[in-house]
């Protein structure tokens, strides 16, 4: 498969999250576990750094956690200019429980009043688009 | 007692005035020519004989750059601390180390900044490492990544936002009587406060730091040759740098804590180091790059906890000359101007030789804590003769 973030890959940080964005634009939310002592790493890495394994597997997971902590942005900021349009908007960071409370972002979706930390959200998927910089993302919806 | 604790002393400051953003008449080599020229000058040193070179972060004057217009004899050591604001009070480590180790005799730690010779510092800090995983998710700025953590703070943790305005209001008062200060004719209330525009939630305008062209230098040599020159000497008391197992490069994934600083080990090996406690401190330039960060580094050294925060953070407890904790004092980062927080080193300095417009009577112990929240951070603590 062709992937479609491939063609616009943001360079810079770590950087072992390929298997991420191509689970996402498969339609599936996966994150990495060890293979060997089951340790969650996120964000992604190359090397466990507990007990020193190189292999990760990749568990489909069901996208729910909910809010660690998030930030509506309303300046147009340099590097996310495609988003203009959208301001003010919102941007999450969800604990996910079933994978050892890895925290990962997303746009939220849907109402956006009242946010607070702990609220429950659930995901859903959005295919690559300029907003996201041609790569796909998991967005946010408090489940209310 | 360790080797490194007093073995330097800072003995030379030196900045040029504080330009509005892509305003500077002089790009960014010339003036940190003048800052390091400056510090030659207040300490007294022929600035031919400079032989250390210390910057952190993104800096783009370096000592091959530097050293045809300075003099230089011979540049015999030279080192960039990683990683961003972070690295600030870690210059300092870094100098000590090399004078201790008979690297360098008179090192010249600075930072230089006008938009026009590079770009936008907020752009520039993020040396193209900024992960696809923010980016894609609509966060770009330290702004909006810290406003992540102040969220946290605010509503995980209770501390109240107007913990976060006492610290503005007393930048603000400060940048008053510091006549270099870029903020200094800034009016603040909490109406102006509140009524500010929104740039990243909970953060307002007045939250954030501005950025602005200038350059700034502090010198640093041995403790034994501190004593023979003409101004009053600031030992290095301890000067820690570090992350602790569960930081680093993480996309808000810290632990075990997330909201505050990421100085919990280096308060605890700074006090360790130097002897001292909070309650000693006489004096602090936090950097706040964004105000609520500066209060987690607060929290993180020890100065109060995540409950006292609001009754500690009050305007009066955080001003000169008698508050419980007076706070950037120049107006720090907030109010006197930013340029990746270097401001705050002379500052310090100037604390100790009392000749701070807002002089807090006979500081003795001055601290200044690095960028909160950076992939690595560091804090220092200065000290009078006395307090060695």
């Amino acid at each position: 498969m062709e992937y479609i973030f491939e063609q616009h890959k943001i360079s810079g940080a770590i950087e072992a999250d390929d298997q991420f964005w191509r689970a996402l634009e498969e339609g599936v939310f996966k994150l990495p576990r060890c293979s060997a002592c089951k340790t969650w790493t996120w964000p992604a890495h190359f090397r466990c750094g507990r007990c020193g394994s190189w292999q990760f597997e990749w568990v489909a997971l069901e996208p729910q956690g909910t809010i660690f902590t998030w930030t509506r942005t309303h300046y147009a900021f340099d590097r996310v200019l495609e988003r203009k349009q959208q301001l003010p908007y919102v941007t999450v960071v969800a604990e996910i429980p079933q994978a050892g409370g890895a925290r990962v972002m997303g746009v939220l979706k849907g109402e956006d009043r009242d946010l607070h930390t702990g609220m429950p959200v659930r995901g859903t998927i959005d295919p690559p688009s300029a907003q996201s910089k041609w790569y796909p993302s998991i967005r946010w919806e408090v489940v209310r | 007692m360790t080797k490194f604790r007093g073995a330097a002393a800072v003995v030379g400051i030196g900045q040029t005035p504080y330009y509005k953003r892509g305003t500077s008449p002089e790009p960014e080599l010339k003036l940190a020519l003048r800052a390091i020229t400056a510090a030659a000058d207040d300490a007294g040193i022929d600035v031919r004989d400079i032989n250390g070179f210390i910057s952190y972060a993104s800096e783009r004057s370096d000592p091959a750059k530097l050293m045809p217009a300075l003099g230089t004899r011979e540049v015999t050591f030279a080192s960039l601390v990683w990683f961003h604001g972070g690295g600030l009070p870690a210059t300092l480590n870094i100098a000590t180390c090399a004078i201790l180790a008979g690297q360098a005799d008179v090192v010249a730690i600075y930072r230089s900044m006008a938009e026009r010779s590079s770009q936008r510092l907020r752009v520039m800090v993020a040396q193209n490492d900024t992960s696809s995983q923010y980016l894609v998710n609509g966060l770009d700025s330290p702004a909006q990544i810290l406003a992540l953590r102040a969220q946290r703070i605010i509503q995980h943790h209770g501390v109240p936002q107007s913990a976060l305005y006492a610290a503005v209001a007393a930048s603000y008062y400060h940048a008053k009587k510091n006549p270099n200060a870029y903020g200094r004719s800034i009016e603040m209330s909490p109406e102006i406060y509140e009524n500010a525009r929104l740039i990243s939630e909970p953060y307002r305008l007045f939250d954030c730091s501005r950025e602005n062209d200038a350059a700034a230098c502090v010198l640093v040599v041995s403790a034994e040759r501190a004593k023979h020159l003409k101004q009053k000497p600031a030992y290095i008391l301890s000067a820690p740098m570090g992350t602790m197992e569960g930081g680093g490069a993480l996309e808000e994934n810290w632990r075990p804590y997330y909201a505050t600083a990421g100085q919990v080990e280096l308060a605890q090996r700074l006090w360790n180091e130097s002897g001292y406690g909070p309650k000693d401190v006489d004096v602090a330039q936090i950097y706040m790059n964004m105000d609520s960060m500066g209060i987690g580094a607060m929290i993180d050294h020890g100065f109060f906890t995540m409950e006292e925060a609001g009754e500690f953070c009050r305007f009066e407890n955080l001003i000169a000359p008698q508050g419980r904790l007076p706070i950037n004092t120049s107006g720090g980062d907030l109010g006197e101007g930013f340029i990746h927080g270097m401001g705050l080193l002379p500052e310090a300095v100037r604390q100790i030789r009392g000749t701070s417009t807002n002089q807090v009577p006979e500081a003795k112990l001055s601290l200044i804590t690095g960028g909160p929240g950076d992939l690595m951070s560091s804090t220092a603590l200065l000290g009078a003769a006395e307090a060695l």
